[in-house]
């Protein structure tokens, strides 16, 4: 379950993921009624879901292509980083070395709700 | 815990990847993640031919995650702005004047940054209010309306401005979690915005004090 449930809903067409998680002991249920075994349920709440995400989900998708695209609307030259008619030739902007192995951390909830 | 063994199977995806020859990208990597608001960059630029209204830009909105991201990658940093200028970014619908119906009643949780911070925290302190912002990180979230940075010869600034005065609780709250996200050591104060009217920032009282 590494997608958050944004991610899971736009991305239907994959294969849900599932996962066995074995109880051999009553000690290993979780205490709430809001939590499964291995997991949290996610869903809504009466007074609808908010939309939170915490600083370590938000800066891994720092890295993710779309995020690394050009803006679409115009900008003022004086606030852009890299003026495009400058820096044409000289150095292009160093890419990061992208890994297709990368691991959410799991251990952060990245989408909370209103209780 | 129970899924130990179970993670373990997870954490060797990768490794299957390869041995089928398919690369699958992280499914966060395929989509855009909506936020709960939109927001709306400002710029303030210092043109002395115009007035302070004017030098007020409006310049894009975004309501994703990537779409912040976007708009962060190509403008410069706070600290590479000219001395003079702002950033600015409000719930969109809401302009970052004192004047605008959503900031009347209002006030801010102020950071000062001495002039050696410029280099070490502005931008980090800048980029951590934003994320807190469009995260939704405050428990009063509701309560938010932006955050400003001022870049000056003096002092930096960084203002997070809030909706009603009068909510003690939720104001505090707010405070609390600037101060605590941002690693602040120090005091910071929350002023409203009809006191700063009058004075300079430096002899506002602090209605509230973290």
């Amino acid at each position: 379950m590494s997608a958050s449930p944004i991610a899971r809903q736009a991305t239907s067409s994959q294969a849900i993921p599932s996962r066995r998680v074995l109880i051999s002991d009553p000690a290993q249920m979780p205490d709430v009624y809001s939590s499964t075994p291995g997991g949290t349920i996610y869903s809504t709440t009466p007074g609808g879901t908010r939309i939170v995400y915490e600083r370590s989900f938000m800066m891994s998708l720092r890295q993710s292509p779309i995020s690394q695209t050009p803006p679409k609307c115009s900008l003022p030259a004086a606030l852009l980083k890299n003026p495009p008619s400058s820096s044409n030739s000289s150095a292009p902007p160093v890419q990061k070395p992208r890994s297709n192995s990368i691991s959410f951390d799991e251990s952060q909830e990245t989408f909370s709700m209103d209780l | 815990m129970a899924g130990n063994t179970a993670e373990e199977v997870e954490g060797s995806a990768p490794a299957e990847n390869k041995t089928t020859g398919t690369v699958e990208v992280p499914p966060e990597f395929l989509i855009k993640h909506p936020l709960q608001n939109t927001w709306s960059l400002w710029f303030y630029d210092n043109d002395r031919n115009k007035s302070w209204e004017e030098n007020q830009i409006e310049l894009t909105s975004f309501d994703t995650v990537e779409d912040f991201w976007r708009l962060y990658h190509h403008i410069k940093l706070p600290s590479e702005l000219r001395q003079g200028h702002d950033y600015a970014v409000f719930k969109q619908g809401i302009r970052p004047m004192w004047e605008d119906d959503a900031n009347k009643m209002g006030g801010r949780w102020l950071i000062s940054l001495e002039k050696k911070q410029r280099n070490s925290d502005l931008d980090r302190f800048w980029l951590d209010v934003v994320l807190l912002l469009i995260g939704e990180n405050f428990e009063y979230a509701e309560e938010i309306c932006g955050a400003v940075v001022n870049v000056r010869a003096k002092l930096d600034k960084i203002g997070v401005w809030t909706a009603d005065t009068s909510k003690q609780q939720a104001n505090l709250e707010i405070g609390r979690k600037l101060k605590e996200q941002l690693g602040i050591h120090g005091k910071i104060g929350f002023q409203l915005h009809r006191d700063t009217m009058v004075k300079h920032s430096s002899a506002t009282k602090n209605l509230y004090t973290v």
